[in-house]
């Protein structure tokens, strides 16, 4: 959970790094996944090396289609959560295909959306590890009791 | 003006959905043999224009002229094809969209209809495609060799030359040649240095600034940049000997040709319209003949094929 919850962070950060290489410098989307991976680190930016992959290969998939091959590819070695990776694909469906105000705006929604899972996620993780810490000190009464 | 139809397979056919590929590829070679334009617009049939006929492939790949019969383009086929083109980056043509084409590796031009979106009439974005015409670029060479020969005078000094022609009776194709023709020179004419002003990206068919069709050695292309300004940006920076430049018509137009002309540099331009007549009923164009600036007018027809001479007009200042 630990590494889920680093996983969406390291992945939000990768997103805001894309959106800037497409926003300022209007670099085409297989280059700016490329970059993308660079900046990025592993395991997530496998994520960004098999798109630009896919996208190079002009074998006529769309940035979206491309995105969804490789985040199915890749996900099995990641923490992420299925309900993560169905929400960056919904979020993504215009990815590449409209003007720089729209991809903005694309890149919010998908922003705002894994900054909740993450933050679902660190909750979770606090709760558990609330949940741990009172286990202990529960066990360890009862072994005191025991012991009186 | 017949052209390798390698250039349709390995240019044209990649860019298209899985559909019109297989279609496209399937369909025997030789129907690319003076193919101008591939037409898609959805809901209607897949239309490749060959010379002055039309015809269409249909969804079991026979090749007709009943273009009733012929593949209906889908939307998702506009959109692979938008795709395709963009490189999945439309955000990064924006400038090209608001022109209304795209222009790809090899120079040909793919333009776009769909929702157009304006503010303060100037068009602002294209969305929701609907139709695309997929233009090929030709290239043939020596085809303006007669040309060259007549707008050149006995010293090799180049005349400012006007090219009348209606469209598609290969004026741009003409123009592009003449360029490379001027830029290279022959025994009796010494090569010039040549700026091609190319607003609408046509002539050199650049493709991010460098020019994919070939206009010579000595030829610099101001790509996409409007013709009035570019006139005037060449002669201040550029030095050139001959500027050639498409579709002249407007006060700016006009007013920075005589700037050219004024200042030693040759001009070659072209405009659309049937006949000088036509060209006289236009009071700017009309104005511009009448001042002398141009010593030769070209007009062009399809009588016998694309880039016909019908008649050249001598006006002695």
């Amino acid at each position: 959970m630990v590494k889920r919850v680093s996983q969406l962070r390291k992945l939000r950060w990768a997103l805001s790094f894309l959106e800037k290489e497409m926003s300022y410098n209007y670099t085409p989307l297989s280059s700016a996944m490329y970059k993308t991976y660079q900046f990025t680190p592993a395991p997530i930016n496998k994520i960004f090396q098999e798109c630009s992959q896919y996208l190079t290969e002009k074998s006529g998939v769309t940035g979206n289609e491309a995105l969804t091959k490789a985040l199915r590819k890749v996900a099995p070695s990641l923490e992420l959560y299925p309900e993560d990776i169905d929400l960056i694909l919904a979020s993504s469906n215009q990815l590449g295909m409209s003007d720089i105000y729209e991809q903005k705006k694309l890149f919010n929604l998908l922003q705002e959306n894994l900054k909740i899972q993450e933050e679902k996620a660190q909750n979770d993780l606090n709760s558990n590890q609330k949940l741990w810490s009172y286990g202990g000190f529960i066990l360890g009464s009862i072994i005191v009791i025991l012991l009186i | 003006m017949e052209f390798s139809n390698s250039i349709v397979t390995r240019e044209v056919i990649p860019y298209f959905s899985p559909v019109i590929k297989s279609l496209l590829s399937n369909a025997p070679s030789s129907l690319f043999n003076n193919l101008e334009e591939i037409r898609l617009r959805i809901n209607n049939p897949l239309i490749l224009k060959v010379g002055e006929d039309d015809f269409t492939i249909t969804k079991n790949g026979e090749v007709t002229r009943d273009v009733n019969r012929g593949y209906l383009v889908t939307s998702e086929d506009i959109y692979r094809l938008i795709a395709s083109i963009s490189d999945n980056s439309l955000y990064a043509f924006s400038e090209e969209i608001r022109r209304g084409f795209i222009t790809v590796p090899g120079g040909h031009r793919v333009g776009l209809a769909g929702q157009v979106l304006v503010e303060n009439y100037d068009v602002k974005n294209i969305t929701n495609f609907s139709g695309i015409c997929f233009r090929i670029a030709k290239e043939v060479r020596d085809c303006s060799l007669t040309l060259y020969k007549k707008i050149c005078n006995k010293e090799g000094q180049v005349n400012n030359t006007l090219i009348i022609s209606p469209p598609r009776c290969g004026k741009t194709t003409i123009l592009r040649d003449l360029a490379r023709l001027l830029a290279t020179g022959n025994r009796a004419i010494n090569p010039k240095n040549v700026v091609v002003v190319d607003e609408r990206s046509e002539l050199a068919g650049s493709y991010i600034g460098v020019p994919q069709l070939d206009v010579g050695i000595r030829t610099d292309v101001l790509d996409a940049c409007p013709k009035a300004l570019g006139m005037i940006m060449a002669i201040r920076s550029l030095s050139p000997q001959v500027i050639i430049t498409d579709e002249i018509g407007s006060l700016a137009d006009i007013e920075a040709i005589n700037e050219c002309i004024n200042a030693g540099v040759a001009v070659i331009g072209s405009v659309h319209a049937l006949n000088l007549e036509e060209v006289r009923a236009r009071p700017l164009l009309a104005k511009l003949i009448n001042s002398k600036a141009f010593k030769l007018g070209i007009i062009l027809s399809r009588k016998n094929g694309p880039g016909t001479i019908e008649d050249i007009v001598r006006w002695e200042g």
